[in-house]
């Protein structure tokens, strides 16, 4: 657990101190203070739709920071040699694995939990919103967050940056459409393109199971038993997602 | 003296292609021994197969075939993580931590008290002369100070082994020197040392035995001394007017700037030759002969044969 924990605690003193963290970061404030901005000359209640443009932008920009930094994390680790040094003071290999999935965890949530709470100080000055529901769909794009990190580890592993890139890009949006693909294969009489999109459903990670941003601030609360549910789904696919990567770092040959 | 590390008849091939994924062998049938408490060499020429070997005992990389042996005990993983330490060569780090954060999460991987990591960090800076950048970001070290840093990441728990993957690339002559003294305690301490090296002149001060590898097998592994010793070599220091005939054929003529003749003789016979053939020849002076040591630079590149090779010989006399 020593190990784990040591990992989890370089990769997160790291990744905090990483510029591209704080660009995303003033990023957001200045794509709020627009959004802000149009809103107040626009109809309606001005708070749902700084909420709405807000959370969707903060799931946008923890997305792409997911697998930038946990690619580009990876990646440097093994071109600066930091990598070897680390490993060969493991006994087990998926220590390193699991550690730097959590140092990584505990970075893009504290950027997550930052931006909401900036987007409820802003929401609260134009008018009120149900605040426990808005907090339960931060709390699911964390967990989303979190699912990223874990297809962006396993595609780390690929030599190539940009092939890494552009591969956790396409599940991460392909985990958006899975309903829409399984609906596709069942609309279709082709019995192979029904089996390849069952298989589709079942393997690619569900993103949009644990997006809860679509109510939040519109209704009181999400039901109790839903949100055991996204949480039960997110844990038992981010071990799956560690447990393929661990297997796969363990046999490679680090050259 | 029993072995500390033994490597048995290792191979490793490794994919070179993206598509085809052909495999290239980079390492045939290499076997060599260090034993406990000595300091060896690992030499060859770039692309030999040092870092693919150090890899190899690392656990990074698993051989094709053949087996390392450590402590009387084979290792199909590599060498047990708290008894050696690794310095891979040119380590570059996490550019956003400081030395002291590096160093104090590196030594509670390996297992050390909080008591002694503080202790520990302070005497390696102090001794590696990086004490005023330890608490500076590693982005604003020199790559002196990196190389400094990750030497110490190898020594500070400890260990019984030591493998250096290139430890005096990018130092300073007074961090090579630094380097080498610290290298000295660590022989001095007990521990073993493998390490890698371009810098022949540094290797031959700080070991005491040789492996030499050439595109992947190796080609000596043994005492340096006995590398050293064979056929020693012979400067003839001469001035004539007219060449005397057929010493071309028992050595390499040079003029040097001072007017003089140096005739290298690579063989009792060939000096004896030359020296007569230069007291036969009328206008000719003998002037010196002096046998010459041979270095570590000059039994590496003799091993080797490359034509390369042989100009750096000629050169360096």
């Amino acid at each position: 657990m020593q190990a784990i924990a040591e990992i989890a605690k370089l990769t997160f003193s790291d990744a905090i101190r990483n510029k591209i963290f704080y660009g995303v970061f003033a990023f957001f404030i200045l794509l709020f203070i627009t959004a802000a901005a149009l809103a107040s000359v626009t109809m309606g209640r001005t708070e749902l739709m700084i909420l709405d443009l807000g959370l969707g932008s903060i799931s946008i920009l923890g997305n792409l920071m997911a697998i930038v930094i946990t690619i580009q994390a990876l990646q440097q680790e093994r071109e600066s040699r930091t990598l070897y040094v680390l490993v060969t003071r493991l006994e087990q290999r998926w220590k390193y694995i699991i550690g730097k999935f959590i140092g990584l965890a505990a970075v893009l949530a504290l950027q997550i939990i930052l931006m909401c709470a900036l987007l409820g100080l802003c929401i609260a000055l134009f008018g009120e919103v149900y605040w426990q529901s808005y907090i339960q769909a931060c709390f699911a794009t964390i967990l989303e967050i979190w699912l990223v990190i874990g297809i962006a580890l396993l595609f780390a592993q690929s030599s190539s940056l940009f092939l890494a890139i552009l591969l956790t890009l396409a599940i991460d949006i392909a985990g958006r459409f899975t309903f829409t693909i399984r609906q596709l294969g069942e609309q279709s009489d082709n019995p192979i393109l029904q089996s390849l999109t069952q298989a589709m459903y079942y393997i690619l990670p569900n993103l949009e199971a644990v997006n809860l941003r679509n109510q939040a601030g519109y209704i009181a609360q999400y039901d109790w038993s839903q949100l055991a549910q996204i949480l039960g789904y997110s844990i038992s696919e981010i071990i799956l997602l560690l447990c393929v990567c661990s297997l796969i770092f363990q046999r490679k040959n680090l050259a | 003296m029993n072995p500390l590390i033994d490597v048995q008849h290792i191979n490793l091939s490794i994919p070179t292609g993206h598509v085809l994924q052909k495999r290239k062998t980079i390492l045939h049938d290499i076997s060599f021994q260090v034993k406990q408490g000595t300091s060896t060499a690992y030499l060859g020429t770039n692309g030999a197969g040092k870092t693919s070997t150090f890899r190899i005992l690392c656990g990074l990389m698993k051989p094709d075939s053949g087996q390392l042996v450590f402590d009387g005990k084979v290792m199909p993983h590599g060498l047990p993580p708290k008894r050696f330490g690794f310095m891979p060569e040119q380590p570059y780090f996490y550019k956003n931590l400081t030395p002291q954060e590096l160093l104090t999460g590196l030594s509670r991987l390996s297992g050390m008290d909080n008591k002694q990591i503080n202790k520990r960090i302070q005497y390696w800076a102090e001794k590696l002369h990086f004490s005023k950048v330890l608490k500076q970001r590693l982005s604003t070290c020199s790559k002196g100070q990196v190389q400094r840093v990750g030497l110490a990441q190898a020594l500070i728990h400890q260990p019984d082994f030591i493998l250096l993957d290139e430890p005096l690339s990018g130092l300073d002559p007074i961090g090579r020197a630094c380097v080498r003294d610290v290298i000295h305690d660590e022989i001095k301490r007990g521990a073993t040392l493998l390490f890698s090296s371009h810098i022949l002149d540094d290797a031959e001060a700080i070991c005491d035995q040789v492996i030499i590898l050439k595109a992947g097998q190796t080609v000596f592994s043994g005492d340096i001394q006995s590398l050293l010793s064979s056929d020693d070599t012979w400067m003839i220091k001469a001035l004539w007017d007219k060449q005397p005939a057929d010493i071309h054929q028992h050595g390499e003529i040079k003029q040097m700037i001072d007017g003089n003749y140096y005739i290298q003789a690579s063989s009792i016979h060939s000096r004896d030759a030359i020296i007569q053939n230069i007291l036969n020849t009328e206008g000719a002076t003998l002037i010196s002969v002096e046998a010459e040591k041979k270095t570590l630079e000059h039994a590496f590149v003799d091993l080797l044969q490359m034509d390369k090779g042989e100009e750096t010989y000629a050169s360096h006399r």
